[in-house]
């Protein structure tokens, strides 16, 4: 059973001139962790909202084929049945965080549900704990940074246990060194939990790394899938659905219509200087005296 | 535009010794002292929470120092209002919800112009440039707050070109947009970095400052702590870093690239490339 | 920063140690819904002072900032004084009169019953006073819904505490992004400040509409109203010395009522 599968699904909200969905196929296998990218506009949000039933449970469109998490048909669960399987986090940290104080965010969803106290008590620890944020139980939200509330909405996510996190641009307030801690954390889910991952960029420079597969999309569809390998070794796929290639791929590109070569086989920085490191130094042997 | 700062025209801005706290008591610079000459790309960068939208606010009068003066055009800021000074010192605020209000684009883009007192015609031409080099002159009838993101955005931008400053102040620009938005908001900047009005670009995206900003201010904690022309800057990854700050991908390759004469000085994908290419070339 | 200011208005509460912080919230809310009706019942000016004094202690004894306790007795002591005034120019009954100014006439017992007035007002402000200093916005939320509030409404009065901050920051962003653009928001005809605050109005408005929308995308992904039996993580415990504080409560609101009411004590 995957995590996420739906079938030929489109949506299309009220008074739209097209579906922001357009037959969406896609699976999500458990525990993997998939980079879905596009420009505003391109349906990401749209999707994002299907995965736990805010769609088509809360916002108003016309949905039609099929979507399931866990084998559970969206639209015959309730959100907050769904919510136990699938947690999702915003992009705008401060309109998602609600309470009072960091403790009440986490054990918002639990107490919904109404869980024993002893439990709500070891899962919000659990929680906090997590995200790096235990000993910051009474702050309120609004007196944390912007990496930590990313953080908070996760861990109040997380207090539900998900078995997937769903995450719609969690970077888009946040500076290069709290994007990369977002998604170690992330990265940290996965391993221990086996987390199962849905992050939405527009934008795949930091985030491709981290993903097992990529999807890109364009126009309310998906026009793409693969490993990140694949998918950025095509640089103007990317640039066709008006996301930037990351710099990486880019300077691979470059390279090669330069000098016709090396191809670079890989996408983290650490490996790509190792390619390039080891063929510059395999041509020292031949190297051409300067002056 | 390279500035070049003559004898008998000082810096367009400037800040002597500014320290500023709110009224809560939270710190937010500390003895900072910088010139802005007519002309320059400028990225003020660092991590947030560094104080750079507080630098904006107080260009602009929004903000009033603490201690130290704030110079525009070498008059004290002090003396002259918030008003007077956005004739100078336009500044796009992060947020486009925040200034949008009219009920279409045009009236929008001629606000700024018209609080400056223009002349009707004149004012008119004004928010029609503005429109033009943002290209949304075709959404000039629509209703600012019912555009996408990227186009409330660049409403947002037009007001304040509309306002023809001197020195154009852009709060995080790029938020919220996609790559294409980005580059075209970008393209037209650089446009008007030509025509020599001075651009200060507060962002987090190192990417847009290695390939359009000349100069780059970092700061941390209230300090300006790296002031330097752009290449120089990103060879110093430590001060970045304590900014919250990693430079762009290529830049960094090239660090680590660094033993094999690739110049660590590069700033884009395609000088980079070039580098490389030269390196191989010479080892062939 | 305005956004401060708000805040501090908004939220008097500090934290502090003191037994007035750690009784249970809803014991503090029940004193102070006798010691306002015991202001009302009351009506000898000496007992009403008296009343005033010992809700002064408690006022010092919560220990609030000096600069806290100021700005909001500021308030109140200018309202007891404006009473003080008005109160005999407008209530010509009784005799003796003190002094006449043409149709105005001052006398004796209405200058009493300004000042046993303005007394009540002190006690009844003071009071409330007390609970906002010593307790958090949350645990006055939760007593209330410990209480019988039902959990939607305390869930709404949270949120709109919580969000008082952020928009009131979002009201001076926008202030400055229209000063930005060369506004004079307090110079020109009436008709034009109005105007001026129209556009200071629209996006506060719409961003308050957008940061609603995701909020409730964020509720319900949080199982929000999934179930009529909700649990809570904190809830509050009575214990021997809130029960002991509640005795005294009662006793303070019985006690003067036996005495007026029963055995005729002009109190």
């Amino acid at each position: 059973m995957n995590a996420l599968r739906m079938r030929d699904v489109s949506v299309r909200y009220p008074d739209a001139d097209r579906d922001s969905l357009d037959s969406v196929s896609l699976d999500i296998a458990r525990g993997e962790w998939v980079l879905l990218l596009g420009a505003n506009g391109a349906g990401k949000s749209t999707l994002c909202m299907l995965t736990n039933g805010l769609i088509p449970h809360v916002v108003k469109c016309s949905l039609k084929g099929q979507v399931e998490v866990f084998g559970k048909d969206v639209a015959r669960h309730s959100v907050a049945t769904l919510s136990t399987k699938v947690g999702i986090v915003f992009q705008e940290p401060e309109n998602q965080l609600f309470c009072m104080s960091a403790e009440e965010e986490v054990a918002f969803g639990p107490e919904n549900l109404a869980i024993d106290r002893e439990e709500i008590a070891a899962r919000v620890e659990w929680a906090l704990e997590t995200v790096g944020l235990l000993g910051c139980n009474d702050r309120p939200p609004s007196s944390l940074s912007g990496g930590q509330k990313q953080r908070l909405a996760i861990a109040a996510a997380l207090s539900m246990r998900p078995e997937m996190l769903v995450l719609d641009e969690p970077t888009y307030a946040l500076d290069p060194i709290g994007r990369i801690e977002l998604y170690s954390l992330l990265a940290d889910l996965k391993k221990k939990h086996n987390m199962t991952v849905l992050v939405v960029e527009r934008d795949a420079e930091e985030a491709a790394a981290f993903a097992d597969r990529i999807a890109l999309m364009s126009e309310g569809r998906i026009v793409r899938t693969g490993r990140p390998k694949e998918v950025l070794a095509d640089p103007n796929a990317l640039r066709f659905i008006g996301v930037p290639p990351p710099q990486l791929c880019e300077f691979s590109e470059a390279l090669y219509t330069r000098v016709g070569g090396p191809k670079i086989d890989s996408i983290t920085l650490e490996a790509v200087a190792r390619e390039i490191s080891t063929v510059l130094s395999a041509k020292k042997g031949v190297e051409v005296i300067h002056p | 535009m390279i500035p070049c700062p003559t004898a008998d025209e000082g810096p367009i801005a400037a800040m002597r010794n500014v320290d500023f706290s709110y009224d809560d008591g939270t710190e937010a610079l500390h003895s900072v002292t910088l010139d802005v000459w007519r002309g320059e790309h400028i990225a003020l960068v660092g991590g947030n929470g560094s104080g750079k939208t507080t630098i904006a606010k107080l260009l602009n009068g929004l903000l009033r120092p603490s201690r130290g003066h704030v110079l525009v055009k070498g008059n004290d800021a002090a003396k002259e209002s918030v008003a007077a000074l956005s004739r100078t010192v336009g500044y796009a605020f992060q947020n486009p919800d925040h200034q949008l209000f009219c009920s279409t684009v045009a009236e929008e883009v001629l606000f700024g112009p018209k609080n400056l007192g223009f002349a009707d015609a004149k004012a008119v031409e004004k928010a029609d440039r503005a429109l033009s080099l943002m290209s949304i002159g075709h959404l000039k009838d629509k209703a600012p707050l019912s555009l996408s993101l990227g186009d409330r955005r660049r409403v947002s931008v037009a007001s304040v070109i509309a306002m023809d400053p001197e020195v154009l102040v852009l709060d995080e620009p790029s938020t919220g947009l996609d790559a294409g938005e980005a580059a075209e908001l970008m393209r037209a900047l650089d446009g008007l970095n030509q025509e020599g009005k001075t651009i200060i670009l507060i962002t987090h995206e190192m990417r847009l400052v290695a390939e359009h900003s000349e100069r780059v201010l970092v700061m941390a904690h209230g300090h300006v702590v790296l002031d330097c022309r752009t290449r120089v800057a990103f060879s110093e990854p430590e001060a970045l870093h304590e900014s919250g700050l990693i430079p762009p991908a290529a830049i960094q390759l090239a660090h680590r690239l660094s033993d094999f004469g690739v110049s660590p000085e590069v700033l884009t994908v395609d000088e980079l490339a070039e580098e490389v290419a030269k390196v191989w070339g010479a080892r062939i | 920063m305005g956004c401060q200011n708000m805040t501090g208005f908004v939220d008097l509460y500090s934290e502090g140690g003191t037994f007035l912080h750690r009784i249970d919230a809803r014991v503090k809310i029940v004193a102070v819904l006798f010691l306002s009706v015991l202001a009302f019942l009351l009506s000898n000016v000496y007992s009403l002072t008296l009343l005033l004094a010992f809700i002064f202690i408690l006022l010092f004894l919560a220990r609030a900032s000096l600069s806290r306790t100021w700005f909001a007795l500021r308030f109140v002591i200018r309202f007891m004084v404006l009473i003080v005034v008005l109160w005999p120019i407008f209530d010509p009954s009784g005799t003796p009169v003190w002094a006449t100014f043409g149709p105005v006439k001052i006398t004796e017992p209405a200058v009493w019953r300004g000042v046993t007035s303005a007394v009540r007002v002190g006690c009844l402000a003071c009071v409330w006073y007390i609970l906002m200093f010593t307790t958090s916005q949350r645990d006055l939320v939760r007593a209330l819904v410990k209480m019988g509030l039902r959990f939607d409404f305390g869930l709404a009065l949270a949120i709109s505490l919580r969000f008082l901050p952020t928009f009131s920051a979002t009201i001076d962003s926008i202030k400055d992004a229209e000063r930005a653009r060369g506004m004079e928001l307090d110079k020109g005809s009436l008709l034009k400040r109005s105007r001026n605050y129209v556009a200071i109005l629209v996006p506060t408005i719409v961003s308050a509409l957008r940061s609603a929308d995701t909020l409730s995308l964020a509720l319900h992904s949080r199982a929000y109203g999934a179930r009529a039996d909700r649990t809570y993580l904190r809830e509050p415990k009575m214990r021997r010395q809130d029960a002991a504080a509640l005795s005294v409560v009662i006793a303070l609101l019985v006690v003067p009522v036996f005495f007026k009411f029963v055995l005729g004590v002009p109190l």
